[in-house]
């Protein structure tokens, strides 16, 4: 593998997740959080080179809502600055690019919109193609109902399976402060709750939700200085699939399966149950057991790696944030800032995201608390 | 070969229906109330003193919070204007008027508004004008609740009392 530049992940900072902020506009709920995470690196918005968010104007509800935020990430003096229509996490991807290429030493990558001022179902809808899926008025969850009927024939999956897996992220949110939902639930309590989409009961999907996050990259040189314990970024691939779902086979996630393979190899790790805590961005039981697949790792069962040690997005799903929130857990678990909910002596880290219905493009990022590149 | 249909369908229509209900948020909740007030409510950043009108979180220009309130007056002076001949989409005002940028007294950053009661080729640079508000019991609590400025009859603000406000 070329020799590239060793990035870390050097500060994070989220605001919990919670249903609705009646009080605060995306700007007023992203301000504090942006400066928590400079305050965490001792730094000031000037030693910040670059700047990229990942939002999504139908969500704020405006065109080039985007610019919004503008404000609130300290944008002056002109700074270089981009943004993505999609989760932040795969802003966090371009900006660790940009690193590469040498354009910068650091960078301040944030997500934010107030999902609750819309109604995401439909505006999710959006997303499907004009012509023939999206009039049918199929929504993301309707989409992951498809794909969890075709996961559960191919795979034998049962209810049960299913409620177990949302059980052991329901307990795992419990000791998380930023996720939503925080009570515990038992696989029998949630294998009664109603249909939301069947065969997706309401147990196995998180509420909407909304929050303000910030992570800070810096490269070799300027991370030792940011961070105590700096993670660092030994790989990372992004793929995605075509549109049309009729087309895809919804029960594997091919992009996934090759995002880890390119990731894993670029970070020198042989395969991902080498590594100590996944976060994935598997929004219901049925996601996780396909990218647990396309990780090669068994579907169901407890493992090693632990899978989402946070609660994973199953506790807290806030749009086009969530992947980012999972690469500031995996930061979080290790650099010591996981508290509660730590897993002892984790070393190194996959992180996983995904934008679109049915997993339709994903980013693999492998961590590690050492440098990848001597 | 295929011969295309002879009645093709041409247009498909994909009507989107997308409810939005915005949250106020804290700061412009502050600045709709003090509108019902008749006053101009702006924010001062903690670094530089500047003061926003509409009031904002913190400084674009410095990073810093702007936590202090303050009040203004809707009293100011035009910085730049036009003077448009085309209906603007949402506005019924009648053509021609002018869009200026109106420097509040007190405030760094100038704000939008129409400048009414007067002759639009008579409206200039460095213009004292004050705002018109709806009438005590008809103001909301929201933007609306100033009509328009209209000049006041002061002399001239001096162009170095406004230039950096342009």
């Amino acid at each position: 593998m070329t020799k590239l530049r060793n990035v870390a992940i050097v500060g994070f900072a989220q605001m919990p997740i919670i249903a609705h902020d009646p009080h605060r506009t995306a700007q007023e709920m992203l301000y504090p959080v942006v400066r928590a995470a400079l305050a965490q690196c001792g730094v000031e918005r000037d030693a910040i080179d670059y700047q990229t968010a990942g939002s999504a104007d139908y969500i704020d509800g405006r065109p080039f809502g985007f610019v919004a935020a503008l404000d609130v990430m300290g944008t002056w003096p002109p700074r270089q600055d981009s943004h993505l229509e999609m989760d932040a996490a795969f802003a966090a991807h371009y900006a660790w690019i940009r690193m590469q290429a040498g354009e910068c030493d650091t960078a301040l990558v944030v997500g934010y919109g107030k999902v609750s001022e819309g109604q995401p179902e439909r505006i999710l809808n959006l997303q499907l193609d004009p012509y023939y899926l999206a009039p049918l008025g199929l929504g993301p969850l309707s989409t992951a109902a498809l794909q969890a009927s075709a996961y559960m024939a191919r795979s034998g999956a049962t209810d049960r399976d299913l409620a177990e897996i949302a059980a052991r992220n329901r307990a795992a949110g419990a000791r998380n402060p930023d996720a939503q939902v925080r009570t515990p639930a038992s696989a029998d309590e949630l294998q009664g709750t109603p249909w939301a989409i069947e065969p997706l009961r309401q147990g196995y999907v998180p509420p909407i939700g909304e929050s303000a996050v910030c992570l800070l990259l810096a490269a070799e040189g300027k991370a030792e200085s940011m961070c105590k314990r700096p993670v660092w970024i030994g790989g990372v691939e992004q793929r995605a699939e075509m549109q049309t779902l009729g087309a895809r086979d919804l029960t594997h996630s091919a992009s996934t399966q090759l995002a880890t393979e390119r990731a894993l190899a670029m970070a020198g790790v042989g395969k991902a149950a080498d590594v100590d805590l996944i976060e994935m961005m598997a929004t219901n039981p049925i996601e996780e057991m396909i990218v647990r697949e396309a990780m090669a790792l068994p579907a169901r069962g407890d493992t090693k790696p632990v899978i989402n040690p946070s609660g994973g997005p199953i506790t807290g799903h806030p749009l086009m944030m969530t992947g980012l929130i999972r690469l500031g857990e995996a930061f979080r678990q290790l650099s010591g800032g996981a508290d509660g909910r730590a897993v002892p002596n984790a070393r190194r880290a996959i992180v996983h995201a995904a934008q679109g219905h049915c997993l339709q493009q994903n980013v693999v990022f492998v961590l590690g608390s050492e440098r990848r590149w001597s | 070969m295929h011969e295309p249909p002879k009645e093709p369908v041409k247009y498909v229509e994909a009507n989107l229906y997308l409810p939005y209900r915005y949250v106020a948020g804290d700061y412009r909740a502050r600045f709709f109330a003090a509108m019902k007030r008749k006053k101009f409510l702006g924010s001062r950043c903690s670094k530089t003193g500047k003061v926003f009108v509409s009031p904002l979180v913190n400084s674009p220009e410095s990073f810093a919070p702007a936590t202090e309130f303050v009040e203004l007056e809707g009293r100011g002076i035009v910085t730049t204007f036009c003077i448009v001949n085309i209906p603007v989409i949402g506005r019924d005002l009648q053509l021609p008027y002018v869009a200026a940028s109106v420097a509040l007294d007190g405030a760094d950053i100038s704000i939008f508004g129409a400048v009414q009661e007067c002759q639009p080729e008579n409206v200039h640079m460095g213009m004292r004008v004050e705002a018109v508000w709806k009438p005590d019991g008809e103001r909301t609590g929201s933007f609306d609740d100033v009509l328009y400025f209209k000049p006041t009859g002061e002399p001239d603000a001096p162009p170095e009392s406004y230039i950096n406000r342009l």
